[in-house]
């Protein structure tokens, strides 16, 4: 009975390549978390990828993608593996979409996407330690490394003039992986960190923690934190207790809510994102704005160009077999090949079914080094008059 | 003169760092470890629903204040949360007599030892815990409104000209205002009313009291609604003071335990000492004085480092080092409280 | 009815449980549960240990497991010897700072009277120990963790095998558990359950804040694991031919490039599968050897003396037992348990997350299971482990499913629907905290209550 039912499985899976059938693809991303304000719409970005690509008729003749969400935690590992594995094992997926945070997507691919041989693609853990992972060629991540987040802060503030910040970061890996490497690069440009010092989210009371930074005597104080926890609660702090008025943020902070809960006090603050302007930007805004999401998202890009590199490996490979999706991925985010910006997945499906190659840009310039990384382009961002916007890329 | 300036630039610096904080999350911690010690001094067990059990008073006045501010009904500069208190305690006080009836009143005739209550007060945390989250999520939940602040750091430091700020919010100036009426009016109660020398009684020697002619459950009774509402005001307070969010109040059980303990179980004004204790200890201890020092030294003294006693990373810790230390020293507490 | 009728009973109906959802949902998902079944069952052997044999009310549950999770991290890791070679030096002259300075305070301890010059003593020597050691301890630490800190940043281990770690981590969390003991034991109970709460806290907090022991919350992953690795397996040839053979009904009628895409499938799910087995297979026999000893033990005259202490103190300390010695026995052998399932448990994920120990579900699920399962029989703790982890995980399908369903004339966007949906994960906490009232109030036993000999007439 059982090998019956295991048999007929494999078979519906392996017959996908020959006829129109419909394929999983996991979404694991922190829906309930510290940055569960970002993730609805990453999630849909990347849906809005598959939608596109089903909605063609041209992927693999004819299938469609469905997309099977899941629920990371961000924080809890144990929970982020029993999802993956359950999407891997029980419904399973060819390939997925996540995860969001750093700490349970090492965790999803040590304990379940590697063993099983499923690619994994990360929109947003950007945590530096990611890049030693032995993954055997199967993690990938749109999200650059946080190694490159500290560099660019690092020229910002030197460019700014401005040479002392007290730092506090988020007890974890994401926070802390951040935290050193941009210690290591405003070090490097002649910059003091005069104190770096951790929070731990979920806490309601951060008087100590800021009353300890602003003990530092710095006027600027670098929030490496998430939005929707305590970042947003050091920043309340410290305006409230009156110990800084400047802040510069890292990328987990980066949320309108943000700006709704603290108000007109966070004009000024500077801020890192992973992104960048220009046509393919604009692209993307313009698809964002007819599906009815929020324009300027974080990580929509990177999610959206997630979704599509899994389809597209694909139908470059002709299966929605898991190793056949794993060896097409450099192939088609990598030149040579035709340029392919957001919104013309139909275009791209085509050229693979003719056997031609591409070479996938999307909305966040996609390219990856040899393990499975970008390069990154990060936009600089200052708060006027209660919204984000961009200054330059760097 | 300068050596003056930054005397005072210190004295305000430590105010606003250390004093004014600490006065206000030792009114917070006060207010919880009053209700954890009265239901210790009577129901004589350690109430471990305690934490949750405010986040549900809370999340009434929430709504409660939510549903108000829809109707456009407000306090002008104090916040609409006051309002929304009377009726949030009311419902409070029906769930708690409600839990009480349904899950320890069995265990009470039955004289179980109190590690059974303890563990059913697991169990209600379990169930108060689902219930809060299920009913307005696990999130932040913002309802604070009015006015913020008492004086501004910026403002203050323009009227004074010094370099340091002192900054008092409303919510803080709230806390302090309505727990010192608050302890009044619970101190009045036990000592000049009748059910109050009674539950002192029955506190202190249960036998005797029942011996007397006190009524057993009038005192539970009168105990479950005087915590409901100790604990609605406590968490309605810290919830203006900081935000809404159902697991920071289970995460301040441990505190207002140590409080308690710390001061002397079973005695509320042990409840008090004790909350400030711990409010003080904790932020003094983390806090690096390196900027407190610098006032108050001559230019070549001027400390190098942050001169912290401890990292804030362990901030959460002190209350239990400070918890196992009196415990090992003085076990029954500053205020000689109940014994082990 | 009969105790053993009922154990059977029981237990056949949570391998029913175990079938339904292999069937329905997979073998994979059915054997990570049943995984983790079997290291929730040796955590309640080890709580049910103190409080049944002992009536110790330790809420501390969630230190120990993670110090036996530390534990497979020192014992598997390599030693980083550049971090050893910058900071070593130094971190040791503190930890003799430590250690001269316990002995102090331990030797005036014992040679003065009770008493505030005692008191200020102790004072005296902790405060002159603190700086000295705080002087070489900070400079040793900051060196260790500049060592590459986005890969290592801390000692690493000692290499060995992860097996060893599983009884290293009994003996860190028996270690730690003496020194709660000596602390804290002497209290009520209410007042031990706090005390070990806290200290709890304080050992999660230490774990996560000292990077240059455990990384602390950058993680340590990529532990290496007793048992082969999946992508391993799926290319030796025993195996493959193996999965062949078992699957002959299926292969037989394909051929050609269908039937190595089948094979590989097959292959695949089959290396998983194989996998959690073993890890089952090693979980099973530390079960079954910690369950006969704890057995052996409860029937000797060692556990009928403790039995005796539980249930009537006075009298024990009258006849001239030594409780509080024997109370730490009991304490220190339970949280050893607790230990090595944390080192199991850190094994099976391939990674430490101190981010990860929370006291709900380390400590007070545990306490449920316990409870739930029966307090005193250790077959009753095993039960409740694999009762309460089981539907711990189910019930947020279930609870899903169970709102869709009474929630299915409602309109797809209807606001309460939507909310319902969503809060559905909260049921969980529901659901326990109500299992463990009406367990606690209408069967307080357990689903396997202690079996207590009784003499003369059986009723």
């Amino acid at each position: 009975m059982k090998k019956l039912l295991l048999a007929s499985t494999i078979l519906a899976l392996s017959a996908g390549y020959t006829m129109a059938a419909e394929i999983k693809v996991g979404i694991i991303l922190g829906f309930t978390g510290p940055i569960e304000s970002m993730t609805p719409d990453m999630g849909a970005s990347a849906e809005m990828a598959f939608k596109e690509a089903s909605d063609s008729g041209l992927l693999l003749g004819g299938s469609t993608i469905t997309a099977i969400r899941g629920d990371s935690t961000c924080i809890d590992a144990a929970a982020a593996t029993a999802v993956a594995e359950k999407q891997i094992t029980s419904d399973n997926v060819v390939a997925i979409m996540g995860a969001d945070c750093s700490g349970v997507t090492g965790a999803i691919a040590n304990n379940v996407a590697v063993p099983n041989g499923v690619v994994m693609v990360s929109p947003s853990a950007t945590s530096p330690g990611l890049s030693s992972l032995k993954d055997k060629g199967l993690f990938f991540r749109t999200a650059p490394s946080d190694a490159r987040q500290g560099e660019v802060m690092a020229d910002i503030l030197k460019s700014r003039g401005i040479k002392e910040v007290a730092v506090t970061y988020t007890n974890n890996d994401y926070g802390k992986g951040l935290a050193d490497s941009f210690a290591k690069s405003f070090a490097a440009a002649g910059g003091k960190v005069s104190i770096s010092a951790a929070h731990e989210d979920g806490k309601a009371d951060y008087s100590a923690e800021v009353g300890a930074l602003s003990a530092s005597g710095s006027k600027y104080l670098a929030v490496f934190g998430y939005a929707d926890q305590g970042g947003k609660g050091i920043i309340q702090a410290s305006l409230d207790s009156g110990a800084f008025e400047h802040f510069v943020l890292g990328d987990g902070m980066i949320s309108d809510t943000l700006i709704a809960a603290i108000g007109k006090d966070l004009n000024g603050t500077i801020g890192t994102l992973p992104g960048g302007t220009g046509k393919t930007a604009d692209m993307f805004k313009d698809m964002l704005a007819k599906a009815g999401l929020k324009k300027g998202g974080a990580f929509t890009g990177e999610s959206y160009d997630a979704g599509a590199l899994i389809v597209l490996a694909m139908q470059a490979a002709g299966s929605s077999d898991r190793a056949a999706i794993q060896s097409k991925m450099m192939m088609v985010a990598n030149a040579p090949g035709e340029k392919i910006y957001p919104g013309e997945l139909a275009k791209a499906l085509k050229i693979l079914k003719g056997g031609g190659d591409i070479d996938y840009v999307g909305a966040t310039n996609v390219e990856f080094n040899k393990i499975g990384e970008v390069y990154g382009s990060y936009k600089e961002l200052e708060v006027k008059n209660g919204k984000f916007e961009t200054i330059k890329v760097h | 003169m300068d050596i003056f300036t930054d005397i005072l630039n210190a004295l305000v610096l430590v105010s606003n760092f250390i004093i004014v904080p600490s006065i206000a999350y030792g009114a917070q911690l006060a207010l919880g470890a009053l209700g954890v010690t009265l239901i210790y001094a009577i129901l004589r067990f350690a109430n471990f629903a305690h934490g949750d059990f405010m986040a549900f008073g809370t999340m009434v006045t929430v709504l409660i204040t939510w549903w108000l501010q829809s109707m456009g009904i407000g306090l002008g500069p104090l916040p609409t949360a006051l309002l929304a208190l009377p009726p949030a305690i009311a419902i409070t006080i029906v769930a708690a007599l409600i839990m009480d009836r349904s899950v320890y009143r069995f265990y009470r005739k039955k004289r179980s030892p109190p590690a059974i209550f303890v563990i059913a007060s697991i169990g209600v945390m379990f169930v108060t815990n689902g219930i809060v989250r299920f009913i307005i999520g696990p999130n932040d939940q913002r309802f604070a409104d009015g006015e913020r602040f008492i004086i501004k750091a910026r403002a203050f430091k323009q009227m004074t000209g010094l370099n340091e700020g002192l900054s008092i919010k409303v919510s803080q100036g709230l806390t302090v205002g309505i727990a010192i009426i608050l302890v009044m009016v619970l101190f009045w109660f036990l000592n000049r009313t009748r059910t109050g020398k009674a539950m002192r009684a029955y506190s202190d020697n249960e036998d005797l009291a029942l011996l007397s002619g006190i009524d057993p459950e009038k005192v539970v009774m009168v105990t479950w609604i005087i915590t409901a509402a100790l604990t609605t005001i406590a968490g309605t307070l810290y919830g203006l003071d900081k935000s809404f969010k159902p697991f920071t109040y289970f995460q301040l059980l441990l505190p207002f335990f140590a409080a308690a303990i710390v001061g002397g179980i079973g005695k509320p004004v042990g409840a008090i000492i004790g909350g400030f204790v711990i409010a003080f200890s904790e932020i003094s201890i983390t806090y690096a004085y390196k900027k407190f020092l610098t006032y108050l030294t001559p230019e070549s003294w001027a400390p190098e480092g942050l001169v912290q006693l401890l990292s804030t990373d362990y901030k959460f810790a002190v209350s239990f080092i400070i918890l196992v230390v009196v415990l090992l020293v003085r076990p029954t507490g500053i205020v000689k409280g109940k014994v082990i | 009815m009969n105790p053993t009728l009922r154990a059977v009973m029981l237990f056949s109906l949570m391998a029913g449980l175990f079938l339904i959802v292999g069937f329905g949902q997979s073998w994979s998902v059915a054997l990570t549960i049943f995984n983790l079944c079997l290291i929730s069952a040796v955590m309640a052997l080890g709580v049910n240990i103190q409080w049944g044999y002992a009536g110790l009310f330790n809420v501390g549950t969630m230190g120990f497991v993670a110090l036996g999770g530390v534990a497979a991290v020192l014992v598997s890791k390599a030693p980083i010897t550049d971090a050893w070679v910058a900071g070593g030096g130094d971190l040791a002259i503190a930890a003799v700072l430590t250690i001269l300075t316990i002995a102090a305070v331990v030797l005036t301890y014992r040679r003065t009277e009770k008493g505030p010059i005692r008191n200020l003593a102790i004072t005296a020597i902790i405060v002159l120990g603190y700086f000295p050691i705080r002087l070489f301890y900070d400079p040793a630490v900051l060196a260790i963790e500049a060592v590459r800190p986005a890969y290592e940043g801390y000692l690493g281990g000692l290499g060995l095998p992860i097996l060893f770690s599983w009884v290293v981590g009994g003996f860190f969390a028996a270690g730690a558990a003496w020194v709660v003991g000596k602390i804290a034991l002497g209290l009520r109970s209410d007042y031990l359950a706090i005390a070990t709460l806290g200290i709890s806290e304080i050992i999660i907090a230490i774990i996560k804040n000292e990077d240059w022991l455990t990384r602390g919350v950058k993680n340590v992953s990529g532990l290496p694991r007793p048992v082969p690795y999946e992508v391993d397996l799926q290319q030796t040839d025993w195996f493959i031919d193996a999965v062949a053979n078992l699957n002959d009904g299926v292969l037989a009628a394909l051929t050609g490039t269908e039937r190595t895409g089948v094979l590989n499938q097959l292959v695949i799910e089959s290396s998983s599968i194989f996998v959690k087995l073993s890890y089952s297979g090693l979980f099973i026999v530390v079960l079954i050897i910690i369950f006969t000893l704890s057995t052996r033990a409860l029937n000797s005259p060692w556990g009928r003396m403790m039995r005796a202490i539980r249930d009537n103190e006075i009298s024990a300390n009258a006849m001239g037992k030594n409780i509080t010695g024997r109370h730490l026995q009991v304490f220190v052998i339970g949280s050893a348990i607790v230990g090595i399932a944390g080192a199991m448990l850190t094994t099976l994920d391939g990674q430490l997350t101190p981010g990860t120990y929370n006291p709900l579900r380390f400590t007070f699920l545990v306490w449920v299971m316990v409870i739930v399962g029966g307090s005193g029989n250790n077959m009753g703790a095993v039960l409740g482990g694999f009762f309460i982890w089981f539907f711990w995980i189910e019930a947020e399908p279930i609870g899903v499913w169970f709102i869709d369903f009474s929630t299915s004339w409602m309109a797809g966007d209807n606001p309460v629907r939507l909310h319902l949906m969503n809060s559905a994960q909260h049921m969980r906490l529901l659901i326990m905290g109500v299992v463990l009232l009406l367990v606690m109030r209408f069967n307080p036993g357990g689903l396997l209550p202690e079996v207590t000999k009784r003499f003369g007439a059986q009723k």
